[in-house]
């Protein structure tokens, strides 16, 4: 009799904890914060010239090694010259690396403030890749690799 | 005898230049915004693309909008993780979508003249690697040397190969979704 009850209770006890602890799991991946892009570690610095080169040489193999399907793509330390200083529609600055002979160069949108460099300077940004270098034949012209969430590293 | 052919000289270039300018009549711009708006009673959701490129052509009236689609930036991380992933856009397969279209009544814009004029827009919309027609209508705003586009549309999603049967998303998603298309460009 005694162990019928302490096995009830166990069971109880065991499915409640279940509950709460689904429930928690639930709200915690509905509620999951953005990576913060900054503090996560870099998974590959480059160049703006070596990037762009890699992407209009095979765009698939690039984007098999830098994408990532749930859109967490890799993070990036990408030094360039600055080529063109902007603003978005959001209001974010957006600062395009470039080397001097090449056709695409790295838009980087940077997050919250940002001590915008001199045009011609050669800076570091850090950032998630969202989408590469290519060839548009509808536009007829090059777009630049995307990085997005992106400061400067010193 | 020198001077003349000098003055000659700088008229006659300016004249090839702006002419040049003229024939291609094409601007570019990386100041757009797309969004992408679901509702459904359980709830809104709201995506946000700030990295689109844009190509317009006030002549031809033809405009490209090449759209980087993991830039899409939503509230919760949650739902920008399931909208790239390969059972929605699977924007790592594609990672980019394109609005090719061209504006039917081009003649009736006068890109020097300030003023809001109403675009007929038809052409084709590749998302997920499947293209279907669009025929909607936008504004083109002309204010000095900015010239801006917007344009508001629904897209099937199942057009697109995008269809989810079971679970959350199928309740949460609307089955039609709202897109806002915005770019400005500056006019030599």
């Amino acid at each position: 009799m005694k162990r019928k009850k302490l096995i009830s209770a166990g069971i109880i006890v065991v499915v409640v904890a279940g509950i709460i602890i689904t429930g928690a799991i639930g709200f915690y991946m509905f509620n999951m914060p953005h990576r913060n892009v900054q503090s996560a570690k870099t998974d590959y610095q480059l160049t703006a010239t070596a990037l762009v080169a890699e992407y209009l040489e095979n765009a698939g193999a690039a984007n098999e090694k830098y994408l990532a399907s749930d859109g967490d793509s890799k993070i990036m330390e990408v030094t360039g010259t600055v080529n063109k200083i902007s603003e978005n529609y959001a209001g974010k600055k957006v600062i395009i690396l470039k080397g001097e002979n090449d056709k695409a160069g790295v838009s980087c949108t940077f997050n919250g403030e940002v001590n915008v460099p001199s045009l011609g300077t050669t800076v570091t940004a850090k950032g998630e890749i969202n989408a590469g270098a290519s060839y548009d034949t509808d536009m007829e012209l090059y777009q630049d690799v995307v990085l997005n969430n992106c400061t400067l590293v010193n | 005898m020198k001077r003349i052919s000098l003055i000659l000289s700088i008229i006659l270039l300016s004249v090839a230049t702006t002419t040049f300018a003229q024939a291609t009549g094409k601007l570019k711009t990386t100041k757009t915004h797309i969004k992408f708006f679901s509702t459904t009673p359980a709830e809104n959701i709201e995506a946000n693309n700030y990295a689109s490129v844009s190509v317009l052509n006030t002549e031809t009236g033809e405009g490209v909008f090449s759209v980087p689609m993991q830039s899409f930036e939503f509230e919760k991380a949650l739902m920008q993780k399931h909208f790239n992933s390969d059972k929605f856009l699977d924007t790592k397969a594609f990672p980019k979508a394109k609005l090719k279209g061209k504006i039917t009544n081009i003649s009736e814009i006068d890109f020097s003249k300030d003023g809001v004029y109403t675009a007929k827009v038809s052409g084709d919309l590749t998302i997920k690697g499947k293209t279907n027609p669009i025929n909607e209508t936008g504004t083109v705003t002309v204010k000095g040397n900015t010239v801006t586009v917007t344009s508001k549309f629904n897209i099937a999603l199942a057009d697109y190969g995008i269809t989810f049967v079971k679970g959350k998303p199928s309740s949460n998603i609307a089955k039609t979704v709202e897109v806002t298309v915005h770019s400005e460009y500056q006019q030599e």
